[in-house]
C-alpha cells in the first residue's frame, strides 16, 4: 500500500519543475501570455498587446537563460535562429535588444514599459510578474 | 518610476546601469548588419555572377548595395535601399565592358505600426507578393537566376501606400493591401512601368511547416495597357528540406484593343544535405500569347554557405530552346 502511495504521489509531481519565467513587470497591464504569441514577440512578428508596445530583451551571447528559451519556448536552435534574423535583416527588421546580464535584464523589465524578458524563476520578486513558465 | 516608450530604452539603460548598457550590444556579426545608436542599422550586399552558354561569356558584379533602417520613433520605423545593378559587366564573348556605378532607389519608406492588426507602410517597398518577389537578392535566394514568374507578371516594387497585418478574427492569416497611384520614385531598374497599381495579398500559415497564399490585383502601365493578375504560391519547410510552387495568371488589356494571357508557373526542391551543402531542381513553365512564347526551363543547382549570410552557388539550366542552355555560377555576401 505504502509503495502504490508512494507511485501515485510520484507520478502527480510534475515531470521537471520549470527553472525559468518569461516575465513582465508588476506593474504591466499584461497577465499571462500564450507560448506562440511569447514567440512571435521575440521573433518581431508581433509588437503589441493590446495597446501596449511590447519591448522583448535578451541576455548577451549564450546564457543558458537564453539557450534553454530558444530550445524550449522558440522551439529553433542558434543555427535556424540566425537564419531568421539574416533574412530579417533585408527586410528591416533586427534582433530583439539584448542586456548584458540577468540582473540588468531584471531592471530593464522594472523599468520599461511594456519590456518582457526571461530569468531563473528564482530570481523573480514582487517586482516582476510570471507570464509563462519553463 | 516608470518610463514611457520604447525609444528611449537605450537612454535609460546607459543612464541606470552604464557599465552593463555599454557591454550590452552583441559584436557584429556578419549578415545583421552593424548597429549605430542601437536603433539604427547598417548594411548593405554584393552579388558576382558568371555565365557561359552558347554565344554567352560573361562575368558581372551584378549587385552593389547598401541599406539602414531603424526606429524613429515607438511606432515610427523607415528603410533606405540604394543599389547599383550591373555594376561591372565583362563580356568575354565580345571582348568589351561596361560600367553601372550610379545608384538608384530600390526602397525607401517609412513604417507606422498602430497595432498588429494595421501597420501602414508609404514609399517605395517590394510588392508583397509570393516568395521570390520578398527574397530578391542573390544571397538570400537558393538559387542565382530568378524564376520567369518573379521578373516579368507583376510590378516587383509598389511606389504608395500599404496597410498590413493579423486578420482580427484569424492570427495565423496576413494580410497585405497596396495601392499606387503615381510613377516610380526611381525607375532605373523596375520591371513594368506602371502609374497605377493596387493588389491585396492573404497569406496563410497552416503548421509550423505549411504555409499558404495568394494574391489578386490590378495595374496599368504608361502605355496604358491595363492587367490583372491572380496569384497563388505555397511553401513547405524543415530542417531538411523545402518545395515551394508559385502560380500567376495574367489577363492584359491592349489600349488599342484585345485581351490576352499569360500564365507562368514553377516549383522548386531543395534538399540540405548538411546545412552548409544543398541541391535544389526547379521546373518553370512560362507562356505570353501577347508575343506567342511558350518557354520551359528546368534547373539544376548546387549551393554552398560556409556561413549563412556568405553563398556561392552553382546551376546549369536547359532551356526548351537548346541555344539559350547555360551555366550560371554565383557569389554573394550580405554583410
Amino acid at each position: 500500500m505504502r509503495t502504490l502511495l508512494a507511485a501515485i504521489l510520484l507520478l502527480s509531481l510534475p515531470a521537471h519543475a520549470a527553472e525559468y519565467a518569461v516575465v513582465v513587470s508588476s506593474k504591466s497591464t499584461v497577465q499571462s501570455m500564450e507560448i506562440a504569441k511569447i514567440k512571435d514577440i521575440f521573433l518581431k512578428k508581433r509588437s503589441f498587446e493590446g495597446d501596449l508596445r511590447i519591448v522583448p530583451v535578451n541576455p548577451l551571447g549564450n546564457d543558458p537563460a537564453r539557450t534553454r528559451f530558444e530550445s524550449q519556448v522558440l522551439n529553433m536552435n542558434r543555427e535556424e535562429i540566425n537564419r531568421y534574423w539574416v533574412n530579417n535583416h533585408f527586410q528591416g527588421v533586427s534582433p530583439p535588444t539584448t542586456q548584458a546580464s540577468l540582473q540588468s535584464i531584471k531592471r530593464f523589465i522594472e523599468t520599461v514599459d511594456g519590456a518582457i524578458g526571461y530569468l531563473p524563476i528564482d530570481m523573480v520578486d514582487t517586482g516582476l510578474r510570471i507570464v509563462h513558465e519553463y | 518610476m516608470r518610463i514611457p516608450g520604447a525609444i528611449v530604452y537605450p537612454c535609460v539603460a546607459l543612464a541606470l546601469f552604464p557599465a552593463s548598457a555599454a557591454l550590452a550590444q552583441e559584436p557584429y556579426q556578419l549578415g545583421l548588419g552593424y548597429k549605430l545608436l542601437d536603433e539604427i542599422t547598417v548594411g548593405g550586399y554584393l552579388s558576382t555572377e558568371f555565365s557561359r552558354g552558347e554565344n554567352l561569356n560573361e562575368v558581372l558584379i551584378e549587385d552593389l548595395a547598401v541599406l539602414t533602417y531603424g526606429n524613429l520613433t515607438d511606432n515610427l520605423s523607415f528603410l533606405l535601399e540604394l543599389e547599383s545593378v550591373d555594376f561591372y559587366k565583362l563580356d568575354l564573348e565580345n571582348d568589351t565592358d561596361s560600367s553601372n556605378t550610379r545608384p538608384a532607389i530600390e526602397r525607401l519608406y517609412a513604417d507606422y505600426k498602430v497595432s498588429d492588426y494595421a501597420s501602414f507602410r508609404v514609399g517605395k517597398q517590394i510588392t508583397p507578393i509570393g516568395y521570390w518577389n520578398l527574397q530578391p537578392i542573390n544571397v538570400l535566394r537558393e538559387t542565382t537566376s530568378n524564376p520567369r514568374l518573379s521578373r516579368e507578371m507583376f510590378p516587383k516594387f509598389v511606389t504608395g501606400l500599404s496597410v498590413q497585418g493579423f486578420t482580427p478574427f484569424d492570427e495565423t492569416l496576413h494580410y497585405t493591401a497596396y495601392l499606387q497611384n503615381t510613377g516610380d520614385m526611381d525607375a532605373k531598374y523596375i520591371n513594368i512601368d506602371v502609374d497605377q497599381h493596387y493588389g491585396l495579398t492573404l497569406e496563410k500559415v497552416l503548421s509550423p511547416q505549411w504555409k499558404m497564399g495568394g494574391s489578386i490585383g490590378k495595374f496599368r502601365e504608361k502605355n496604358r495597357n491595363r492587367t490583372q493578375y491572380f496569384q497563388l504560391n505555397t511553401r513547405y519547410d524543415n530542417d531538411r528540406y523545402s518545395f515551394l510552387t508559385e502560380g500567376v495568371v495574367d489577363r492584359h488589356e491592349q489600349w488599342l484593343g484585345g485581351t490576352e494571357t499569360s500564365t507562368s508557373v514553377y516549383a522548386q526542391f531543395e534538399y540540405r544535405v548538411v546545412p552548409e551543402h544543398a541541391l535544389i531542381a526547379r521546373a518553370e513553365a512560362f507562356r505570353d500569347d501577347r508575343v506567342a512564347l511558350h518557354e520551359k526551363i528546368g534547373i539544376l543547382g548546387y549551393s554552398y554557405r560556409p556561413l549563412f549570410p556568405v553563398s556561392l552557388k552553382l546551376e546549369y539550366q536547359w532551356h526548351a530552346d537548346s541555344s539559350n542552355n547555360r551555366l550560371v555560377g554565383s557569389f554573394s555576401i550580405l554583410f
